[in-house]
């Protein structure tokens, strides 16, 4: 579980999250809803440990990792892996490389044969020696999906990686994901703004506006909500 | 009706002027020595293993200086520009005055400041001089370059590497490899200028290529001799320049503001004190100190080294200035031409060699550009160009017209094609397009290309001295003339001068365009 705080984060002297309080369930695939500059990708950075909260503590898996402007545990070791909006796959690094990258601390035999099968089960054998740039858009996508689950993460943080994909592609990796949370076992927190990508995924979603919680729930419950803002949110 | 959309009279105009002032010049030079065989080949002979020794021990010299101020130039850009050091920009700024200042002037600092210290100049009269003056010129450069390459990299591409493993593998296997082009072109550029330069070894009496070629020229008046050494030369920074050829042209370090890449910062909290130690170290060594020494040594003799020299320099500074001023704007004017029609290329076929054209005259070693306008100019047909102020600001405009576009072509980039598009769809002219939309959005790019051009004609010297007409005044030649035989006090108080002076322009140039800047809101 993946639980903050009281958290609080400025950038530039500007509060962007303020006495924030959030829980993600173990196995659950919780969406961050809202507009842009509302917080949501800067929830995922504080629990990767990419940044850290003004006040505040982040737990993961009940373990203290941040607290007070304070990282406690290092980023690389909280197991945590992250797909970036533009994906972020290292141009100068063929596939293999991107891959490989993390594992190098293991014995060589083994990253291959990690690299060779994760490769194969996103269907990216034949384009083990392509660079970033040689491959489609869907390829790369797969391909930073790969990277993150190659070392077997607890925690999976997507930041609107969908989202300069075309829409028949967008349904497929959706697809995909749900497949992977229950393969691999996966507790996924998934940024968008688009409600419908939202609702066609999540376990469970966050509705945040100004850095602050509106809604949370299920599907059902946030169609169903009350609430002013949640309505004029999901009904465009 | 086909309606046009880009007319290309400018083009022709600037590349015909281009082609034909300058770049004719080189190829004629060259053809010619080499079509009179007799001579080549009683030159080839006097190519002597000495002088392949000489060039071997330039090629060390500035291999050296290229490496260790491409290193030290990477450490300040990986401070300044990389981690959330505080005051960062006010030490960008004041670390980048080297840059403008002419290797002259540092020379004459750093002898003036060892005959201070130890009360005699010899180490510095040596290689080790060469290497010491070169390497607080260009360590500006390779922070500049190698910094843009910095802040070009999405923090997310290391963002996702430092979920992985450490800080220091991250820069070793992602941040290393990411800005290889870049490290290599400073190396590149800089062992360039520095095989090229001819006025620091010429000061401190050392002997390097580009100083034996000048020997041969004007002191033995063996001009295909010269010639002949000097193609060494070219095709050594050609040779050079064709390696890294694709990023050296496109020259993304020669911007003003960025793309918007929004990239990553370090923070620094235990290495902070070494860090600022390491800034304020460099900038003693490469402003503080050079300044303080030129400064004590003006006053040495209360304020009359300093009433000599303004004396001295005073009949030159409207000259320079003239000069400096005609030839910037010309030089606006080229690099706005190259710049907009390499963009439109799909169009003009023509323009990406106008590009290279202009690479090519950068390229060349000064003194070699130098000996080809002389040899094209000087000749019965062309003596009014030859003996007038035209010759200097035709090697100017040859010499700097690579900067201005490709200060004005990034910049171009930066402005969105549908701005000009929207303005086709409605049937705007080209000329009206240019007028209402282009060129206002370009200003902060043409006004950032004028002064850099006008500082660095300024302080131009390689060029000038061999060039200029005579009975001309021009300030750097004076300087650098009278210095040789001057008293400390005075070619001190002479180089301060000049330094100030340089300061002085980016301000005053600054206040002049500040209304125009406002007009369109481009000032910030």
């Amino acid at each position: 579980m993946i639980q903050l705080k009281e958290i609080s984060f400025s950038y530039n002297d500007k509060p962007l999250i303020r006495g924030l309080n959030l829980q993600f369930e173990v196995g659950k695939l919780t969406c961050l809803l809202g507009s842009s500059g509302c917080g949501k990708s800067t929830i995922l950075r504080l629990i990767a440990g990419l940044e850290v909260p003004s006040t505040g503590a982040v737990y993961i898996d009940n373990k203290l990792v941040a607290k007070d402007r304070k990282n406690i545990t290092m980023v690389s070791k909280r197991s945590i892996g992250f797909i970036f909006q533009e994906l972020a796959l290292w141009p100068h690094m063929t596939a293999y490389q991107n891959v490989a990258f993390g594992l190098q601390e293991q014995k060589k035999t083994d990253v291959k044969e990690k690299v060779l099968e994760i490769l194969a089960f996103f269907g990216l054998s034949e384009y083990i020696d392509n660079y970033p740039n040689e491959m489609s858009g869907g390829q790369k996508q797969l391909l930073a999906i790969a990277r993150s689950l190659v070392l077997q993460p607890k925690v999976l943080l997507m930041d609107e990686p969908l989202s300069n994909l075309d829409v028949k592609l967008k349904h497929k990796i959706l697809g995909y994901i749900k497949k992977l949370k229950n393969e691999f076992d996966l507790t996924i927190v998934y940024v968008t703004h688009d409600h419908k990508e939202a609702f066609a995924i999540a376990d469970q979603v966050v509705l945040m506006n100004e850095g602050r919680v509106i809604e949370q729930g299920t599907t059902e419950e946030i169609v169903g909500s009350a609430n002013e803002f949640v309505k004029e949110f999901i009904e465009y | 009706m086909v309606r046009k959309l880009v007319h290309n009279e400018l083009f022709i105009i600037g590349f015909a002027a281009f082609f034909i002032f300058a770049v004719l010049p080189v190829i004629y030079t060259i053809s010619i020595t080499f079509f009179n065989f007799q001579s080549v080949w009683a030159n080839l002979q006097e190519l002597n293993i000495s002088t392949f020794l000489l060039l071997l021990k330039s090629i060390l010299l500035s291999a050296f200086v290229a490496f260790l101020a491409t290193t030290i130039g990477s450490v300040l850009a990986f401070v300044l520009y990389k981690t959330t050091i505080r005051y960062s920009s006010f030490f960008k700024i004041l670390l980048l005055l080297p840059l403008f200042i002419s290797p002259y002037i540092l020379a004459v600092a750093w002898k003036e400041g060892f005959f201070l210290m130890f009360g005699s100049t010899l180490v510095l009269a040596s290689y080790w001089g060469v290497i010491i003056v070169f390497i607080s010129i260009y360590t500006p450069l390779s922070m500049l370059i190698v910094g843009n390459a910095l802040v070009n990299i999405s923090s997310e591409i290391e963002d996702s590497a430092l979920l992985m493993t450490s800080k220091r593998h991250v820069v070793l296997k992602i941040v290393i490899p990411l800005i290889k082009p870049a490290l290599i072109t400073s190396f590149i550029l800089i062992f360039i200028f520095s095989i090229s330069e001819f006025s620091v070894p010429s000061y401190f009496a050392v002997k390097v290529f580009t100083t034996e070629i000048f020997t041969q020229f004007s002191a033995f008046y063996n001009y295909s001799l010269a010639i002949l050494q000097s193609v060494l030369l070219v095709l050594l920074c050609l040779f050079l320049l064709f390696a890294e050829r694709k990023y050296i042209a496109n020259a993304p370090f020669l911007a003003i503001g960025n793309k918007g890449v929004v990239f990553k910062l370090y923070t620094i909290e235990k290495q902070k004190v070494l860090l600022y130690s390491i800034l304020v170290l460099w900038l003693f060594v490469s402003i503080f100190l050079p300044l303080t020494i030129l400064v004590a040594q003006s006053f040495s003799g209360g304020a009359m080294y300093l009433v000599q020299a303004i004396n001295l320099i005073k009949p030159t500074i409207l000259n320079s200035f003239f000069l400096a001023f005609v030839s910037s704007i010309i030089v606006v004017f080229i690099g706005f031409t190259a710049a907009y029609y390499n963009s439109e290329h799909h169009l003009i076929k023509l323009a990406k060699y106008f590009d290279l054209l202009l690479l090519f005259i950068f390229a060349i070693p000064s003194i070699i550009f130098g000996i080809s306008l002389i040899f094209f100019y000087n000749q019965a047909a062309l003596s009014m160009i030859y003996t007038s102020y035209a010759i200097l600001i035709i090697a100017f405009v040859g010499k700097f017209s690579f900067i201005a576009s490709k200060l004005i072509s990034n910049s171009l980039k930066q402005i969105p094609v549908s701005l000009d598009e929207a303005a086709q769809i409605q049937s705007i002219g080209f000329y009206k397009r240019l007028q209402m939309l282009i060129l206002p959005l370009l200003l902060p790019a043409f006004f950032a290309s004028f002064v850099i051009s006008f500082i660095f004609i300024v302080g131009e010297l390689g060029l000038s001295i061999m060039i200029y007409p005579p009975g001309a005044e021009i300030m750097s030649v004076k300087v650098y003339t009278i210095m040789a035989n001057a008293p400390h006090g005075l070619s001190s108080a002479m180089s301060l001068i000049v330094f100030l002076i340089t300061l002085g322009i980016i301000p005053f140039f600054y206040l002049l365009v500040r209304p125009m800047l406002n007009k369109y809101h481009l000032s910030k």
